[in-house]
């Protein structure tokens, strides 16, 4: 029996830290084992190129714990840098920006409303956004991409402080914050809430139709700050771009320790989710290995954590 | 149906039955009187597309291309159909187009029937893999094959080098049989459309049958058909065999029509085929939905598609249109649904 409850214990730990564990392990892999990796251009590259998803992994995550899903966005990101590029031709560059993000924060709010005011399950809204956002994107921009010349936006992509990529900062600053609001406010609290039991939280007075409505919109509005980075990197806005980044933003936050089933789900565990895929990407860059693999290798992983996660579940139900 | 519902129903459950039977009867007529509403569309939206091209739209010939068009849509289709009755969604058809696509043209070195068998066999394995974690490991339906369409899309890629591929490993070009499928048929008919029928009549029958009607029961309520002794774990994966199978005689047709085999040629037929199937009138929450219906949400589509082109709608916005419509199908379904 102690030997059982050792065992279990063990295994919450194992489970509370998992990605943080698998990600030391896979960067410790690296380091050994792949030559390159721990050079400072690596892990440079690594960190520019996946706090976007970074980013969207945040609103995702905000989603994911009241039990929801966002596949929008990866279109959204084409939408927002579309909205963003055109618009800066016009109105320059404060005034496009503001107006992407509201733009594209609309659109999650739209998502929201469908969500929490009507039965239709999440993933057919959001996969209907999906349709809708990057319809819109290649219809402002008539499918063509829309190059920008602003330079100081343009330079903001490849910024540096101190040697760290500012967008990485950025996405750091963003996390604790969003940290500290899932901790210490009240709505972060309910949030948390309505993912673990909808109707206990109706009963307890939480307005579910608020919460569900925010964090549908903060997804969208992190998800266009990513494309806003996204697109100053590129340095254009392109109808055709993040296509997948929503499987790349759920991957992060399932592997990082969250259940699609609401209710779980943490801001670490979340970055080092993103890290994990950051590391595993370059891994397979500097080892040679095709890139058309990295489809397949996502979807596996997707697979064993949900299933993962679905065993800790079981388990835990029946103790 | 009596004799179906005396199946399922063990008999000491007779009034249980009967109260069955004569909601069966109801839902019956309902799904009759939706049939005549969404034929009132189609024909509504064929004679606003007469009117606006003046007459060019109903020549026989536009409407027999608009059939051919929408081939393998409706076959894709029909396998959504079949998933979404047990409740579930297959996010992974468009990718197993493409990479059935890709499968049959690169083994083209082996004859003209082989690649085919080749390709059946392998979205066999897949579906067999999404119906399993679908029912064994209880992962949601969505994720499954999300999860699925990117692995089958990878390695598509990864064996046709990234690319369209136009010929076999060993350089063998198509196979002229398979390349003919859209110039010939029978009685002036086109293959496509013989073939499509084919499925369409397979599928129907398949319905019909004890293993086939149980997709509805588990749709509708999967604890009581579990508790009636439905063999869930069966119907389930069979449903997503199925729907690969399907999936893959979409991919045939694809490399028939366009010449050459693409990882990416399914790419808007999963949202497609969403929704052609629940404008159609299929439920997401599972246990309704008819192959009537079905057909005649694939013709809506077409002529929404047609009426789009004639009002000089850019076809970027299309997909915004769908993910619409979708929005729209589902919406007034589910109220539907909670008003009976």
């Amino acid at each position: 029996m102690e030997m059982r409850e050792k065992l279990g214990s063990y295994l919450s730990f194992l489970n509370k830290y998992s990605a943080i564990i698998a990600l030391a392990i896979i960067v410790i892999y690296g380091t050994l084992f792949v030559p390159h990796f721990m050079s400072v251009a690596n892990l440079k590259a690594i960190l520019f190129q996946y706090s976007i998803i970074g980013f969207l992994a945040l609103g995702q995550l905000l989603v994911i714990i009241t039990g929801g899903i966002d596949l929008s966005q990866g279109s959204l990101v084409a939408f927002t840098s579309i909205v963003a590029a055109v618009l800066m031709a016009q109105i320059g560059l404060v005034p496009a920006v503001v107006g992407a993000v509201l733009f594209c924060s609309l659109l999650g709010l739209f998502s929201g409303l469908l969500v929490s005011r009507t039965k239709i399950p999440a993933f057919i809204v959001t996969l209907g956004m999906l349709g809708i956002g990057r319809g819109l994107a290649k219809f402002v921009a008539n499918a063509k991409p829309v190059p920008i010349t602003d330079e100081f936006f343009r330079s903001m992509g490849r910024a540096e402080l101190i040697g760290v990529p500012l967008c990485a900062i950025l996405w750091v600053i963003a996390s604790i914050m969003l940290y500290q609001f899932l901790k210490r406010r009240r709505l972060g609290r309910y949030i948390y809430a309505v993912g673990s039991s909808e109707e206990s939280a109706r009963l307890a007075g939480i307005n579910i139709k608020k919460v569900k409505l925010f964090v549908y919109t903060m997804s969208a509005f992190l998800t266009s700050i990513g494309a806003l980075i996204w697109a100053s990197r590129l340095g254009s806005g392109s109808p055709i771009g993040g296509i997948g980044y929503e499987l790349e933003s759920i991957a992060a936050v399932i592997v990082g320790g969250a259940s699609l089933y609401g209710g779980t789900g943490s801001v670490v565990g979340t970055m080092a989710g993103v890290m994990i895929f950051g590391v595993i990407n370059s891994i397979l860059n500097l080892s040679g290995i095709s890139p058309f693999w990295q489809g397949a290798i996502k979807g596996i992983l997707i697979l064993s954590a949900v299933a993962l996660s679905q065993i800790q579940m079981r388990r835990s139900r029946k103790a | 149906m009596a004799k179906l519902l005396e199946k399922i129903m063990p008999s000491e459950k007779a009034n249980d039955a009967k109260g069955s039977l004569g909601s069966t009867r109801k839902s019956l007529n309902s799904n009759l009187k939706d049939i005549i509403q969404l034929l009132g569309v189609l024909l509504g939206m064929i004679a606003f597309a007469a009117i606006l091209s003046k007459g060019v739209f109903i020549q026989p010939i536009n409407l027999y291309n608009i059939l051919t068009q929408n081939c393998i849509l409706l076959v894709v289709s029909l396998g959504q159909l079949l998933i979404i009755i047990t409740k579930g969604i297959d996010l992974s058809v468009g990718m197993i187009v493409g990479f059935s696509s890709v499968l049959i043209v690169l083994t083209q070195d082996f004859g003209s029937v082989l690649p085919i068998l080749f390709a059946l066999g392998a979205v066999i394995v897949i579906g067999i893999a999404s119906g399993c974690l679908v029912h064994y490991a209880k992962l949601p339906a969505f994720v499954v094959t999300l999860a699925m369409s990117q692995i089958v899309y990878s390695i598509g890629k990864v064996i046709g080098g990234g690319a369209a591929v136009y010929s076999g490993f060993n350089g063998s070009p198509i196979s002229p049989g398979l390349l003919s499928l859209y110039t010939d048929g029978i009685f002036g008919i086109q293959y496509p459309l013989i073939i499509t029928l084919v499925c369409i009549i397979a599928i129907s029958l398949y319905l019909k049958t004890s293993i086939g009607h149980f997709t509805y029961t588990i749709g509708g309520n999967q604890k009581t058909a579990y508790l009636s002794g439905v063999p869930i774990a069966r119907v389930k994966i069979t449903a997503y065999i199925i729907a690969g199978l399907l999936a893959c005689i979409g991919g045939m047709l694809f490399v028939a029509r366009v010449g050459l085999g693409d990882p990416q040629a399914g790419d808007a037929l999963t949202m497609d085929s969403i929704a052609a199937v629940t404008v159609g009138g299929a439920s997401l929450s599972g246990g309704a939905g008819t192959v009537v219906g079905t057909i005649i949400g694939v013709l809506i589509l077409g002529v929404l598609n047609n009426i789009l082109n004639l009002l000089n709608v850019p076809p970027a916005i299309q997909p915004a249109i769908k993910g619409g419509l979708i929005l729209l199908a589902v919406y007034l379904n589910s109220r539907k649904i909670s008003e009976r």
